[in-house]
């Protein structure tokens, strides 16, 4: 079977993800975002059940207004969702699953995804963004941060990737 | 006179040079944003069948798309700085601190390694029905607020070894050309390492 049927070739994707990198940076002066967003809505939630946490040291500055979620990257995440879904509807890709290497435990798998998940929260609050954010835009915007940051997630995920072997296995 | 007629040329980017509003700045947001959903999705990124492999350098699509997008993006930005429409100090860019990034990238690349997604990636995961995508996102959330509750105690590594607005231009010296011609060679020097690593893998029969 072909993995990649009902994909773009990634070339031609990559390139019209630039055009759509470069329209944002034209438009809003600002590329791709996704971990400010999260860091933003868990802010909100925190920010709802104690409203002490204003004067958090760091989620202050997202809670000026008393809402954080009125910023553009949060927009913006919404926004690749809804493209998201509606792409996925149209291939017929959308069904509720759990990606997971063959025989691979599904509780085993969501322990992985969740506590990656934290461990990923914590790595874009020090490094100032993600793979969109920080790698991605830096990189088409000449900041040497985002070689920085993309040189030491090379050499941890090739560093890592032995230990979760299982987990992808038979992944194409 | 002349100076003049270039400042009022430099329209873009248009929400910073006070072309736009701020809520139609927001409106455009969400069309952007829309626009990245269907292309990472069509690109292979809303799965870590795609995502996963990766990491072993079985399939390449992650880096071609990436290496991709960021020499497309580099290049059209220098021919808007070069035509004079685009105020390219205007263009926002994090600031660098070194020891932050380069811890922060070695936590990413075992979060990613470990989960398989990244917060752009499970947002396109989640809207093709993964769960392991929505708990990873459960995870981040989580994992702000851990950093929330934890941040006094770590803020001055945080915010140590600022180097400010750092282009490989002000690094190297030169200016914008620079900067595009290291970043194409970087881009090659990239894919021919991940190219050369999966020929050898190839040849090993490995799984």
């Amino acid at each position: 079977m072909d993995e990649n049927k009902g994909y773009w070739n990634p070339i031609v994707a990559g390139i019209i993800l630039g055009f759509a990198l470069f329209g944002s940076f034209m438009i809003a002066g600002q590329g791709m975002g996704a971990s400010g967003a999260f860091a933003r809505a868990s802010a909100q939630l925190t920010y709802l059940y104690d409203s002490a946490f204003a004067t958090n040291a760091y989620a202050a500055k997202y809670l000026i207004n008393g809402d954080a979620l009125a910023n553009w990257t949060v927009i913006q995440v919404f926004g690749i969702f809804i493209g998201g879904y509606i792409s996925a509807a149209f291939a017929g890709r959308i069904k509720g699953s759990i990606d997971r290497g063959e025989g691979y435990s599904a509780t085993k798998r969501l322990f992985w995804a969740f506590l990656g998940g934290i461990i990923i929260a914590v790595a874009t609050r020090f490094a100032r963004g993600c793979t969109s954010g920080q790698a991605l835009d830096g990189a088409a915007s000449f900041s040497v941060g985002a070689w920085i940051f993309m040189l030491a997630t090379f050499g941890a995920v090739f560093f890592f990737a032995n230990f979760f072997k299982k987990q992808w296995k038979g992944m194409h | 006179m002349e100076r003049d007629a270039l400042i009022m040329e430099t329209l873009y980017p248009l929400y910073t040079t006070g072309a736009l509003t701020g809520n139609e700045n927001f409106f455009y947001a969400l069309i952007i944003g829309i626009v990245f959903g269907l292309v990472f999705e069509r690109a292979g990124f809303g799965t870590s069948d795609h995502i996963a492999p990766v990491f072993y350098f079985k399939n390449l699509r992650v880096s071609q798309v990436m290496v991709s997008a960021i020499l497309t993006c580099a290049t059209l930005l220098t021919i808007a700085v070069y035509m004079g429409v685009l105020d390219f100090n205007q263009v926002f860019i994090p600031t660098v601190y070194i020891w932050p990034y380069l811890v922060g990238g070695a936590l990413f690349g075992l979060g990613m390694v470990m989960s398989g997604w990244c917060p752009g990636t499970a947002v396109v995961g989640m809207a093709s029905g993964k769960l392991d995508a929505a708990v990873f996102l459960l995870g981040v959330m989580v994992g702000m607020s851990v950093y929330f509750d934890q941040f006094d105690k770590i803020a001055d590594f945080a915010n140590s070894s600022n180097v400010g607005r750092l282009t490989i231009d002000k690094l190297v010296g030169g200016d914008i050309y620079t900067s595009l011609i290291i970043t194409i060679f970087i881009g090659i020097g990239l894919s021919v390492f991940m190219y050369t690593m999966k020929a050898i893998r190839d040849k090993r029969g490995g799984e």
